[in-house]
């Protein structure tokens, strides 16, 4: 089965995606597959706390950057995914750091290519993205492109998952399919 | 008329044409304080609540002024209203003067769809 969750910031996207994972995965394996690359203290602190709100939930952690497909090598494709987030991603690959932040549209295309990939290669998906596309703001090129190609992937994701919701002050609000809590 | 709302490009006027059968002839977009409502569609009037904020002109008054010319259109308008108020004068009235458009309007709409993520919530 695979999930897509989006809504504004902490309004408990992650919270939710966590939860299903943990019913989707049953007794089988559950994987957290890590995509932020932590630049400063707050990214730190960030990732702590959201390490402390998976502790005990029988997570197994999968470091991946970039490419989804990668996180085949070490997990069981037989096992439930939680992917948080497109976000991060998507900036992994659209502002790369090996090319010092340089824009570049066909990493970004790649990039949602494989987690459309990786979402038919495994059993259950549970993938969070931000909504970013409701504010008064005239942003420069390079941002509004990165919430064009985040919505892109969104859409994408929207259209082939089995179940979209957007979370709103913890509570989500469905808009396909049925929530398997 | 049929309102739809939603983020940007989260598929609105793709929405739109394929449940209304549009063509591309059918749709104005807004660029500027003018609109053709003899379109069966008008897109991104966010964009023309830009201009009357620019050109000092009430968009709600404007859309009251063409009641008639509007009554079977297709109105599409980005929701700006979710993020942090904005540090500049203009962006805020522009924030403001959308947000009391798009009330007016759904009031005044026969069906409105909010699109999130290409799929549609029917508000009305």
């Amino acid at each position: 089965m695979t999930v897509f969750l989006s809504g504004g910031a902490k309004n408990g996207k992650s919270t939710l995606a966590q939860e299903l994972a943990v019913k989707l995965s049953g007794e089988g394996k559950r994987y957290y597959v890590a995509t932020m690359i932590p630049t400063d203290e707050e990214d730190y602190a960030r990732i702590r706390r959201h390490v402390a709100d998976r502790s005990g939930l029988g997570f197994e952690t999968v470091e991946c950057e970039k490419n989804m497909l990668s996180c085949l090598d070490t997990a069981d494709a037989d096992g439930t995914f939680l992917v948080d987030s497109a976000t991060a991603l998507l900036q992994n690959a659209l502002f790369p750091r090996e090319r010092n932040y340089e824009l570049d549209l066909d990493g970004a295309k790649r990039c949602a290519d494989e987690l459309l990939a990786f979402l038919q290669a495994v059993k259950h998906t549970v993938v969070v993205s931000d909504y970013i596309y409701a504010d008064a703001q005239r942003y420069d090129a390079g941002t509004e492109l990165y919430r064009k190609c985040l919505a892109g992937i969104d859409r994408h994701l929207a259209a082939v998952c089995d179940t979209v919701a957007e979370v709103v002050a913890g509570k989500p609000i469905v808009y396909k399919g049925v929530l398997p809590l | 008329m049929v309102l739809i709302i939603g983020g940007a490009y989260q598929g609105k006027l793709d929405f739109a044409k394929s449940t209304y059968d549009l063509k591309p002839e059918d749709i104005f977009t807004c660029s500027g304080g003018e609109i053709d409502f003899s379109k069966r569609c008008v897109d991104h009037i966010e964009e023309f609540t830009y201009a009357c904020v620019q050109s000092g002109l009430d968009a709600v008054t404007f859309f009251q002024a063409h009641r008639k010319q509007w009554q079977d259109s297709i109105l599409i308008c980005r929701d700006i209203s979710a993020g942090v108020v904005p540090m500049g004068a203009e962006m805020r009235a522009w924030r403001q003067m959308n947000g009391l458009t798009c009330r007016y309007l759904s009031g005044e709409a026969t069906r409105v769809s909010r699109i999130f993520c290409g799929l549609e919530e029917w508000l009305k």
